[in-house]
């Protein structure tokens, strides 16, 4: 039994940490107004050589595990998750086609999006299934996508996935939160470049995605929890440090327990991924406490910092209005409930973990 | 991050786990409707150290899996079967562990010696509690004096495990209270000392498998070898940093893995409860409302992350990290997850439940004091606190 990190993807977390720090956090606002990242960053996110960190070695990428993708994220989201789903150009998208079409669909469909400078994918998770073979018309609309750019879509459904090369039109909306990774709404209409019909890869696809953008969510709130842990040590009432006040002292216990309780989940989630397993129940589960928290979290990080809390000169209420909108994406909090609640079922027993 | 069990374990937990089933479960029952403790005469005993369980315990078989790791996966197994026997077992139990970090050679001769190789069963206790503090362990009023031949007790203790039957309990009481936590020691109690009086078998709302006692201490005398770590044992024991010194730095050290324990068995309980409110969700045909459907996969939730947490703190343990903040975690979110797994047991079981002979109501009753032991989900909160936000003593 171990619960350590591995070395190499300690190094990881410690570059990633490091960029998040100098490039991302004093950028913060500045990508939120741009709805951006700056071209400079997204340079040195480059030069780090993080682009293809998850992608197959077959398609040209370091081939690492989903452990270590969960790692970065959560060490680019405690900086900026919007600014984390912007550097990741392929982003989940990569394990649906994965998943699909295995290193193959990759190489052929992600790599060339990588190596053309700025291009990006865009995921759309669909509620309803589509009867649709390649070369088959693909239309819809999606009012939310946390992009700016879409020189690929990959759909996927509960009944399989498809793939549109253009044919879609942005418009800029305002978005909610994540702004740094650009905010539209999207409409396609197009020939599939591919199609698949797998309920099992579909939902296999679906968990890596909930784990990937859970991930994002326990990066927001673990950021969350040490700036408000660090602003009621700072900030005196009635004499004392806010802290010390025994209802914000149990809050701050009660909010960091809970990032705690979604990290083990998210990480046990991805931990089954990268062992081979389809791990469909427990990347959902993971996915909803990590919304619960974040539902927990993010809006006591605000009430800690009061009325400072609401104003814009901290990142707590960015904070909160970000991991609401991360909950958002991969189906959303009721479908994941859905898919862990009817196969939670399999066994409750101390062997599960193994 | 790797959680695959070893065989050995993996065995050890089939072994416990038949065992559980045939022997530990009907004993547990039998308890709670008896509404007492199965004297220490029951067959369930003789059975326990005929089977040879009881020098296994004293020798553990050792697993790939540190210690402690190995210690939350049978701890969750065995109070899966009936929490309150597992407390009941015959051995030196929960005094053991201070007795080997702390005891002289010739201490853990004398009084662990006779429990290495147990023909019959047999019980040792630890006496921390007391009427008037709980969890304000370094204001407790138990207290020694030194005399020509040893040290004189007196006291009261309450809510202590096994006591009556124990042939000895490890006391806790103060040699100078001006020194508060540091003036702290344990002393061996031995079965029939005269001043060890007024025992007394709490009635309690569940656990009911084993004795609660309070007792008095009144001008006890003990030889003097009967103080735990001899009298020169501060010039002896190196101290751990941020072990805090004397007794209270042993209590808490042992505390710390102690909240691991008692998490492991708030898991077996809502383990227990979990599956008692599935099979009988998926009998009625209830499963199939969302409502009961959403809040059986909350809770199942919530015991999988708590049960990631515990084996965390015991990890962390294992590898010699601190697991402060970890292990008062794992107890918060275990016991809490026992607590509402029960609760909602008894909401999906429904009037059955309310009419009180299922095993769901029994671990309803069972599972709050999870919450309260080793430190209640409150004192846990204090105890992150502290590490977290400073938040003064």
């Amino acid at each position: 039994m171990d619960f350590g990190i591995r070395e190499d993807d300690q190094l990881i977390v410690d570059t990633m940490t490091a960029f998040a720090a100098e490039q991302l956090r004093p950028a913060l606002r500045a990508a939120e107004a741009a709805h951006a990242v700056a071209p400079e960053v997204r340079a040195s996110f480059g030069d780090l050589g993080f682009e293809d960190l998850d992608m197959p070695e077959a398609a040209g990428g370091a081939g690492l595990g989903m452990l270590t993708r969960v790692l970065a994220n959560i060490s680019l989201a405690r900086a900026d998750a919007g600014a984390a789903i912007g550097l990741d150009r392929v982003g989940p998208a990569l394990y649906v086609l994965k998943a699909f079409g295995g290193d193959e669909a990759v190489k052929r469909f992600a790599r060339p999006v990588l190596d053309t400078p700025g291009a990006r994918v865009a995921l759309i998770v669909e509620g309803e299934d589509r009867n649709v073979a390649a070369g088959g018309r693909i239309s819809g609309h999606a009012a939310w996508i946390p992009t700016d750019r879409a020189d690929m879509i990959v759909g996927l459904s509960p009944a399989g996935a498809w793939m549109l090369e253009g044919g879609a039109n942005l418009t800029a909306v305002r978005g909610a939160g994540l702004q740094a990774a650009g905010a539209s709404r999207i409409e396609f209409d197009g020939p599939a470049a591919a199609a698949w019909t797998d309920p099992k890869a579909a939902a296999r696809a679906l968990a890596r995605v909930r784990v990937c953008i859970a991930a994002l969510i326990v990066g927001v709130l673990e950021d969350a929890t040490q700036f408000s842990r660090a602003y009621a040590q700072e900030r005196v009432a009635f004499g004392q440090p806010i802290a010390h006040h025994q209802g914000l002292a149990f809050l701050i216990v009660d909010m960091f327990t809970a990032v705690e309780q979604a990290r083990l989940l998210v990480e046990n989630a991805a931990r089954r991924i990268e062992a081979g397993d389809d791990a469909v129940q427990e990347a959902a589960a993971a996915f909803v406490e990590a919304v619960e928290a974040s539902r927990f979290v993010g809006p006591n990080g605000v009430q800690i910092l009061g009325g400072h809390g609401f104003m814009r000169d901290f990142p707590m209420e960015k904070a909160m209005r970000d991991c609401r909108a991360l909950g958002l994406l991969a189906g959303g909090l009721h479908r994941a409930q859905d898919d862990a609640a009817s196969l939670a079922w399999a066994t409750a027993d101390a062997f599960e973990e193994a | 991050m790797e959680l695959k069990l070893s065989p050995q374990l993996r065995e050890q937990v089939e072994e416990a786990r038949e065992w559980g089933r045939a022997e530990v479960r009907p004993a547990g029952l039998e308890a709670d409707r008896n509404a007492a403790p199965l004297p220490p005469e029951h067959p369930y005993f003789r059975k326990f150290v005929d089977s040879g369980r009881a020098s296994a315990r004293a020798q553990a078989a050792e697993t790939p899996e540190g210690r402690m790791v190995r210690a939350v996966v049978l701890g969750e197994e065995s109070a899966y079967w009936d929490r309150g026997m597992g407390v009941a077992t015959p051995g030196a139990g929960f005094p053991a562990g201070s007795v080997n970090a702390t005891g002289t050679p010739e201490q853990k001769e004398r009084f662990l010696g006779p429990f290495r190789e147990l023909k019959d069963p047999h019980w040792a206790s630890f006496a921390l509690t007391e009427p008037g503090g709980g969890s304000d362990t370094a204001a407790f009023r138990t207290r020694a004096t030194k005399t020509d031949r040893g040290y004189v007790l007196n006291g009261a203790k309450c809510f202590i495990g096994n006591a009556v039957r124990a042939d000895w309990i490890l006391v806790q009481a103060t040699l100078d209270p001006s020194l508060g936590r540091a003036g702290q020691r344990s002393f061996f109690v031995e079965k029939g000392t005269p001043g060890l009086t007024g025992m007394k078998v709490e009635k309690k709302m569940g656990l009911r498998a084993y004795e609660s006692v309070s007792f008095v201490l009144q001008d006890c005398e003990v030889p003097a070898e009967n103080l735990l770590g001899g009298e020169d044992r501060e010039a002896r024991a190196p101290r751990a940093p941020g072990s805090g010194t004397g007794a209270y730095g042993a209590t808490m050290g042992a505390l710390n893995s102690a909240r691991v324990g008692v998490a492991a068995s708030a898991l077996g309980i809502a383990r227990a409860a979990l599956d008692e409110a599935g099979q009988f969700a998926k009998a009625s045909g209830s499963l199939k409302h969302p409502r009961v459907r959403d809040a059986l996969e909350r809770s199942l939730r919530k015991l999988r992350a708590a049960r990631l947490a515990t084996l965390k703190a015991g990890w962390l343990l294992d590898v010699r990290r601190t697991n402060v903040i970890e292990s008062s975690m794992a107890k918060i979110l275990a016991a809490e997850s026992a607590q509402e797994a029960a609760s909602l047991g008894m909401e999906i079981v429904g009037l059955e439940a309310g009419a009180g002979d299922t095993l769901i109501e029994k671990l309803f009753r069972d599972a709050k004091a999870l919450n309260i032991v080793e430190g209640t989900g409150q004192i846990q909160r204090v105890i992150i606190a502290r590490q977290l936000v400073g938040l003064p003593r």
